[in-house]
């Protein structure tokens, strides 16, 4: 931690601070809906900001890839014209927990991959990321010290940590730095502050305990036992496919895509809309066979594609415990339950087989 | 090449669906530039005595006039399209079938229900074939013109088979049930872009069951929100007790 590298504002300047930012450019931030609800909305001033908010009903992530998203236009006349087609502009993300800035580092991993996902790559170089850190849990549904992700590391450019009266701010890029200047509005930090961001994450470290009852590193091993498990049959009773917990997590991608033409029917686009495993005709091929028709083997297939095979493909875990899938299931289906309840069963196996 | 001829029909309904293609505002004008309008008796009084490349059919099948006349629908019509809830489900119409025919007659017509002899309600693919399908009560009218620019295409429309809180969450909306309510989204085919909860009213179940609808979940869920069984199942009747008819 170098202190050239971080800045302080006072609490009293965040709003000054957020009206100038909005000069600067679009700016999206946490805003209250109601019933215990945020979203990431585009803010016209600085009031309708909630500093303090438990994980939006989506993710961030929808700036990055939109939720619907035109791929290419084309015209049908004497001859076929095709123009691919990027949707971008200029964004301030204001408030992004570290749950989420990990969430996009995920997809960041994944659509960087070949072949290479263009419209995501330009559309990120677009997006500057203002982190918000957490310094106690957002609720019971939390899992992110589990995963590592109740702290900064990387994947922002700036990073606010509120301290007793002021936010210290690690800047962690040029865009960052950019923003420092231009708003004029922050203090250079002292040793002392320093020191206190240091004892803010030492008793965040006290706060912060893993959510579930192994570690991390043990996850490959675990799935490798659990592909029978009886959690799997009575997630099948219990789920309904409704594809919430999917399209509320920061790390799901999948989409279909789609055509649409005018009523003239020679202009037209491709778009993409977010599509989720949990949905009955995702894995549904010609001829009606669907390869994952039972509910059970739908869930098992969530699970694994957060805490399995991405492991082997990326050496990273694709859940950030931000919660929003434990949140959203009206079945209540948890995910700290079901990884419990991995570990117990898979815990009795081995201790059969020790007896 | 002359534009393709297009006619609507009613059955037993409330014309609302029609109502919809009416009010559709502008991009009327631009359908009437692609099809011609042979007979929409909501709109003009002109008839056809001709065949139909496409026919919009409205309503319910509920008596022996009614099978006679879209079975003569159907050998006009190139393309038959079933239109809104209760051409595609049967629906509210479906209702009357929780009930002893003769019971329902008595009740409508008095001693003279005889003259009227009804029959079980049925949704139009029930008696005909059909080609394509609009559901919704009523329908929505960014996926009529999705469905007609199919048509007018050759290509088949896929009603979605996933819920409609697919795009409820898309849309970003609070659910109703973190309101507090209950909501029909979890189990009612999407395609109407989650309408009713963006306008702040619940999911009705309009558009029908999805194809594999975990009914017996939802009841789980409906005791961990304590809300009665019998609601679920009274909400489910009122849009889809035809769908018995589609067993066989
Ligand atoms: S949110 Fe719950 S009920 Fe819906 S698909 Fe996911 S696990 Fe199943
Ligand atoms: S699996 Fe659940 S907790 Fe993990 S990132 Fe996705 S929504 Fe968040
Ligand atoms: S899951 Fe962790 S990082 Fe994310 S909002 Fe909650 S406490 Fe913050
Ligand atoms: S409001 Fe209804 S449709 Fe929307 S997510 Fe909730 S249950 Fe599903
Ligand atoms: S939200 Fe439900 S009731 Fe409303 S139009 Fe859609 S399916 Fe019908």
């Amino acid at each position: 931690m170098k202190t050239e590298h971080y800045r302080i504002l006072e609490k009293s300047k965040i709003t000054d601070f957020l009206d100038k930012l909005n000069t600067i450019s679009k700016v999206a931030a946490p805003v209250y809906k109601g019933f215990n609800n945020y979203a990431f909305q585009t803010i016209k001033s600085a009031e309708e900001v909630s500093l303090k908010y438990i994980p939006t009903v989506i993710p961030p992530k929808k700036y990055f890839l939109p939720t619907n998203e035109s791929l290419l236009e084309f015209s049908l006349g004497n001859e076929l014209k095709v123009e691919p087609t990027v949707e971008y502009e200029n964004l301030i993300l204001f408030g992004v927990h570290t749950c989420d800035i990990a969430g996009i580092r995920c997809l960041n991993m994944v659509l960087s991959d070949k072949p290479k996902d263009t419209a995501y790559l330009i559309r990120k170089k677009h997006i500057t990321i203002i982190g918000l850190e957490c310094n106690d849990y957002c609720d019971e549904f939390a899992s992110c010290a589990f995963v590592g992700a109740h702290l900064p590391t990387t994947g922002y450019d700036l990073m606010f940590t509120e301290l007793e009266d002021y936010f210290i701010v690690h800047i962690h890029s040029s865009k960052g730095s950019d923003i420092i200047e231009k708003t004029g509005l922050f203090k250079p930090a002292q040793t002392i502050s320093m020191e206190e961001l240091k004892a803010l994450r030492e008793k965040k470290s006290a706060i912060f305990n893993n959510e579930i009852p192994t570690e991390r590193r043990y996850l490959p091993d675990l799935f490798d036992r659990s592909f029978n498990a009886s959690i799997w049959k009575e997630l099948e009773q219990k789920c309904l496919s409704c594809g919430n917990c999917t399209a509320v997590c920061p790390t799901c991608y999948c989409f279909d895509i789609k055509e649409n033409v005018d009523l003239s029917l020679k202009v037209g686009e491709r778009y993409r809309v977010w599509f989720s495993c949990q949905l009955d005709p995702f894995a549904k091929v010609a001829g009606g066979i669907d390869f994952r028709r039972e509910r059970s083997a739908r869930q098992r297939h969530r699970f694994y594609r957060k805490f399995r095979y991405h492991i082997d493909r990326y050496g990273m875990v694709f859940c950030t415990g931000c919660g929003r899938c434990s949140r959203t299931c009206m079945a209540g289906i948890k995910l700290k339950e079901v990884l419990t309840s991995l570990i117990r069963e898979s815990e009795a196996k081995i201790w059969r087989k020790w007896l | 090449m002359s534009k393709p001829k297009v006619a609507f029909f009613d059955f037993a309904c409330c014309e609302g669906c029609q109502l919809q293609v009416a009010n559709i505002g502008e991009p009327l004008l631009d359908v009437l530039d692609i099809v011609q309008i042979v007979e929409f008796r909501e709109v003009m009084s002109e008839k056809w005595n001709g065949d139909f490349d496409v026919a919009f059919v409205e309503g319910s099948i509920t008596d022996e006039h009614a099978v006679e006349r879209i079975k003569k629908i159907r050998e006009r019509s190139k393309i038959l399209v079933a239109l809104g809830s209760c051409a595609t489900i049967g629906g509210v119409n479906g209702m009357k079938n929780s009930f002893d025919l003769e019971e329902v007659g008595k009740y409508v017509y008095g001693e003279s229900y005889k003259f009227f002899p009804t029959l079980h309600t049925k949704a139009v693919h029930q008696v005909v074939p059909v080609d394509y399908f609009i559901n919704g009560c009523p329908i929505y009218q960014p996926e009529f013109l999705t469905v007609l620019k199919c048509i007018l295409q050759g290509i088949p429309y896929y009603v979605p088979e996933y819920p409609v809180c697919v795009e409820c969450k898309l849309n970003e909306n609070v659910c109703m049930y973190d309101r507090g309510v209950t909501c029909m989204g979890p189990v009612t085919k999407a395609g109407c872009n989650s309408w009713c909860i963006n306008n702040g009213n619940i999911c009705y179940g309009c558009r029908g069951l999805t194809i594999n609808p975990n009914t017996e979940g939802l009841k789980e869920v409906l005791k961990n929100y304590k809300i009665p069984e019998d609601f679920l199942i009274k909400k489910i009747e009122m849009y889809n007790k035809c769908k018995e008819f589609d067993k066989s």
